[in-house]
């Protein structure tokens, strides 16, 4: 059994290489034993985010970021150009087009998974089998400043997706996302009347105290994710406010009233506010018939609010330190059914992302002329599950290293889209 | 450092060792109790086994153990003491007879059944209160599996009698997919759900022809809703095929119904009539005089359908044990085998043999030691794996559980029955007030353990309905613990739980206030731990008290929390 590196914070251990290079060329300190504690700070420091807007069911390739018009399989919508020049797609993302300059695209994946929650875990472990944090989880654990008040990995949704164990696997439900279900504070966030805060921190105390006695002998995963849910909790009701703050006119102009721009909103405060990794999932992507009036409707909802949060986080100067990925748990068939759908579809399809550690306005690997196969560099979740994390500066090569167990992050057998990291 | 590995596992050999034993020895062997042969079978009584084993529950563990998983909550105080006073050495036996006879153990079980069967899935076609009565009313007879599953799957639902057990094809719409997958997962312990486009691409043996074959049973009847009483029921079709292709090979098929790798069942050659009752414009329910939906039932619960039984038998074993043999419950394939492969074929067969009498193979489940260890590991034991079935794993309280649980130990539940009972006697007694019969029958009625259950049960449904919201989850039911946020926000400020701690009545906190301090604490434990206090335990909570003295009233309600809100509460262990 592996012991390794003891003594030191795990965030030293994942430094990117890459950083590590960059800053010590940049400054004229020498990188004694002090110096990696200073990455570490510095790491925590910029606060490094990551935001993911799902695209749930599966967003059609074909009708957002690869567009094949007038092709057998290329349906009704035609391409525009975008900011970037050279770069086309679909014409669904009106409002994308003029920011593809801050984005990329990657347009060859291959996941080789044709079924939602096997495509969902694949694109959120990177792995595809196996018990592995999702990268909320990961961010969650690496990325969260030290003194932020909210969990580390929110996820807001209209529903609940079954994420088991909340994404975190064996880093714990400290990891494990939040989920806030719309717009809404948790509910329940004000202490019982008649219980002033000492008394709180009185009965809590006590509860402590029985668990530490129930703790001798047991196991502890199961406890300890209990009394992580009561931690996570007290931290909440600490951050009350920023859950009841009304959007202002301008933001609901811009963002619009619906469900998903009230959710890029809530999204922006949430990074605003230290979260390590937001996600917020916009559901109905699963087009198995009427594929076009869907995308037409789905994307069409999508387009402005996404970049309009998306302009915000650049205003604020947090793009550079956030990492954007629009993404699903795989494509659409390129084949139409007779119900005008596309099916699922894990064979060759897309993803954009842009932000933090991400070369802008690039677009990597292609599909074929029908979009039937992948024609250049093919890449799955595995790359992409590298190549987010070392995006936000983390080395994804690294191991979790928890009490004597060391546990690669990535899948050691790929690496991450070098020619994507900026 | 020691440990029990699961790949070179020596409990393997015994398994097998103890198979051949059984298999050599015959009907003698056989003589030997089922719960003597399950601990034989983990590995009990071997040195190397016991050396990691846990030691024995104790009384009081046990019985707040046998009381959640047979009554689907913990002890009264006085059940508790009850127990704990009984100096008879097969106390343990009786109190599992007595719990798996009470009207208590079908109310649990129609919870088990319909989270396992409808899993938590929204209200369809059938309703959810005659669906639930029809599963309690079902294992209150201790209906067998066997016939159960064969009145789920042939109900079409067409009148009143039919329908609750129509539910399971109904909800799910006679949709192919959920339908032929949840048959797999639910009743055959098997996810298909990829072999549904291609042959699976990582498990071996899940094969397209297995879930189509699956599907062939159900793709001629469809969702029928009667033009004038909008009711939903069951209609089938004479003719159709299911036809496959894979999306991999191009490679095709068309399968008649199968179940797994058992002989395919043709359709006998077609008569001159074909239906019983003719398709006439869509206003009626066709009826085939073959019907491929009827044949379900019968391969389903053959006994050359192994599967049927292994899977019954490793959810009983894991609603008890807190994992399954085979784990995930419903992801038995070449590359997640069984643990105790000899273990799981001997309670299939046995449950096989005993007529699918359920509550026989729980009741041998909780008599095993196996079942009636610590949740404690030996010092020095903490590495044992989860699968070796060496110390009790700790159970998360379902929703339900969690929430009567709750309620008896703020003791609402104790409270509400009073109040039913003199309800009902007072409403008898302004009936009729000469009436001498009625009001003796009243009184007859008020103490029927079956009247004061479901009376209970009506009087705090609600209740249990706001816990499933905050704690169930939706879709797929595994057994691991995930806690939110928003659950630990329900608990620590929610006004549910609130309002059981103020000092009303009945209630446990306006119980404990005429307590001096040692009964005090000593009735804190018996109502929320079902156990006494340890004499650290009674420092501690004394001195919580003495720093809460200007608000004793208070300090008791807060006191209560604790304990409920502790780990300790909320796990079965």
């Amino acid at each position: 059994m592996m012991r390794r590196n003891h003594g030191c914070n795990p965030v030293e251990h994942i430094m990117a290489r890459r950083q590590f290079l960059a800053s010590s060329a940049a400054s004229a300190v020498g990188m004694g034993v002090l110096g990696n504690r200073a990455q570490a700070n510095q790491l925590q420091r910029q606060e490094k985010r990551i935001l993911q807007v799902f695209l749930q069911g599966g967003v059609s390739q074909l009708e957002s970021w690869d567009p094949k018009p007038g092709t057998v399989h290329g349906g009704p919508f035609q391409a525009i150009p975008t900011s970037v020049p050279g770069i086309h797609i679909s014409e669904l993302l009106p409002h994308v087009a003029q920011r593809m300059h801050l984005l990329s695209i990657v347009r060859s994946i291959n996941i080789k998974i044709n079924d939602h929650e096997q495509g969902r875990q694949f694109m959120e472990k990177g792995r595809r089998v196996g018990d592995y944090p999702y990268v909320g989880a990961v961010a969650s654990k690496y990325l969260t400043p030290p003194d932020s008040e909210l969990p580390g990995y929110v996820h807001v949704s209209s529903r609940g997706l079954n994420d088991v164990a909340g994404g975190a696997a064996f880093l714990g439900a400290k990891h494990s996302q939040l989920k806030l279900i719309g717009v809404q504070p948790p509910t329940n966030l004000a202490a019982p009347s008649g219980l002033d805060d000492a008394a709180d921190v009185d009965r809590n105390q006590l509860r402590l105290e029985f668990n530490q006695r129930f703790a001798q002998r047991r196991s502890k995963a199961l406890t300890e994710a209990y009394d992580a849910s009561y931690h996570q909790a007290a931290k909440l009701m600490g951050r009350k406010e920023m859950f009841e703050g009304e959007a202002s006119q301008q933001d609901l102009d811009r963002y619009g009233t619906h469900d998903f721009g009230r959710y890029c909103l809530l999204a922006r405060t949430l990074l605003e506010n230290g979260a390590a990794c937001v996600k917020v999932t916009h559901h109905g992507y699963d087009s198995h018939a009427e594929n076009f009036n869907f995308h037409l409707e789905q994307l069409g909802e999508f387009d402005k609010p996404f970049c309009m949060l998306l302009d915000d986080l650049k205003a604020r100067g947090m793009l550079e330190s956030t990492l954007v990925v629009i993404y699903s748990e795989f494509g659409r068939t390129p084949k139409v059914n007779v119900r005008y759908g596309r099916d699922h579809w894990g064979t060759a399809w897309s993803i954009a992302l842009g932000g933090c550690g991400i070369q802008p306005g690039a677009v990597v690997g292609k599909t074929n002329d029908k979009g039937t196969a992948v024609a250049d560099r093919e890449v799955d979740a595995g790359h992409l599950f590298h190549t987010y994390l070392q995006a936000v500066g983390l080395d994804s090569t690294a191991d979790h290293d928890l009490q004597g167990r060391s546990i690669p992050i990535g899948d050691p057998s790929v690496a991450p889209i070098e020619e994507l990291l900026a | 450092m020691t440990r029990l590995m699961h790949s070179s596992n020596p409990w393997t050999t015994i398994c097998v060792a103890v198979a051949i034993i059984i298999a050599a020895a015959g009907s003698t062997y056989a003589e030997v109790p089922l719960h003597q042969r399950i601990d034989a079978a983990i590995g009990c009584g071997e040195a190397t086994f016991e050396q990691h084993a846990a030691d024995d529950a104790g009384d009081a563990a046990f019985a707040r153990r046998v009381y959640l998983d047979f009554t689907g909550m913990i002890p009264s105080s006085t059940q508790a003491r009850q127990f704990l006073a009984d100096p008879s050495p097969d106390k343990r036996a009786r109190l599992i007879d007595a719990l798996l006879r009470s009207p208590r153990y079908a109310r649990r079980m129609q919870y088990v059944f319909d989270t396992m069967l409808m899993e938590r899935r929204p209200d369809k076609h059938v309703k959810a209160d005659v669906w639930h009565e029809y599963l309690r009313k079902s294992f209150s007879a201790n209906k067998p599996w066997n016939q159960l599953v064969t009145e789920m799957l042939t109900a079409d639902g067409a009148d009143e009698a039919s329908r609750p057990a129509a539910k399971f094809l109904l909800d799910r719409e006679l949709k192919t997919d959920p339908v032929a997958r949840d048959l797999g997962r639910v009743f055959l312990g098997r996810d298909l759900q990829c072999a549904q486009c291609h042959d699976h691409p990582h498990i071996d043996d899940y094969l397209q022809r297995h879930y189509h074959g699956l599907a062939a049973f159900l793709n001629r009847s469809y969702l029928f809703v009667d033009p004038k009483s909008k009711q939903s029921s069951i209609g089938e079709k004479a003719e159709g095929v299911v036809k496959f292709t894979s999306v991999f090979t191009s490679e095709g098929g068309e399968t008649p119904p199968r179940m797994l790798d058992l002989p395919a069942i043709d359709d006998p050659p077609p008569g001159k009539e074909l239906y019983a009752v003719k398709p006439e414009k869509k206003k009626v329910r066709t009826v085939p005089i073959y019907s491929r939906r009827l044949q379900l039932a019968v391969a389903m619960t053959d006994p050359s359908n192994v599967a049927f039984r292994q899977n019954i038998a490793n959810r009983l074993w894991a609603l008890l044990m807190g994992r399954g043999i085979v784990e995930p419950v419903d992801m038995w394939h070449e590359g997640n085998p069984p643990s105790h492969p000899a273990l799981l074929d001997l309670l299939a067969n046995e449950l096989h043999e005993h007529d699918y009498d359920m509550r026989f193979l729980l009741r041998e489940v909780a008599l095993s030691k196996t079942y009636q260890r610590s949740s404690q590991y030996k010092a020095g034991a903490e590495n044992v794996q989860d699968d070796q079935f060496a110390v009790a794993l700790l159970k998360p309280l379902t929703p339900e559980q969690l929430a009567w649980s709750m309620m008896q130990a703020t003791a609402l539940t104790d409270a509400t029955l009073a109040d039913l009972k003199a309800k009902q006697l007072a409403s008898t007694a302004t009936k009729d007030t000469a009436d001498e019969v009625a009001a003796a029958d009243a009184t007859t009625v008020v103490d029927d353990p079956v009247w004061q259950e479901q009376a209970l049960h009506d009087a705090l449904k609600r209740h249990v309905d706001t816990f499933v919201t905050i704690f169930g989850v939706t879709g797929i039911q595994t057994s691991r613990f995930d806690a939110s946020a928003n659950q630990a926000l329900f608990l620590r400020n929610g006004a549910v739980l609130q309002s059981w701690l103020q000092p009303n009545g009945q209630r446990l906190t306006s119980h404990l206030k005429t307590l001096e301090r040692p009964q005090l604490i000593d009735e804190l434990f018996f109502a929320v731990f079902s156990r006494p206090p340890t004499a650290e335990e009674i420092e501690q909570v004394t001195r919580f008290l003495e720093t809460q003295q200007e608000n004793q009233d208070r300090a008791v309600g807060q006191l209560v929390w604790a304990a409920l809100s502790s780990a300790e509460f909320r796990f079965n262990h």
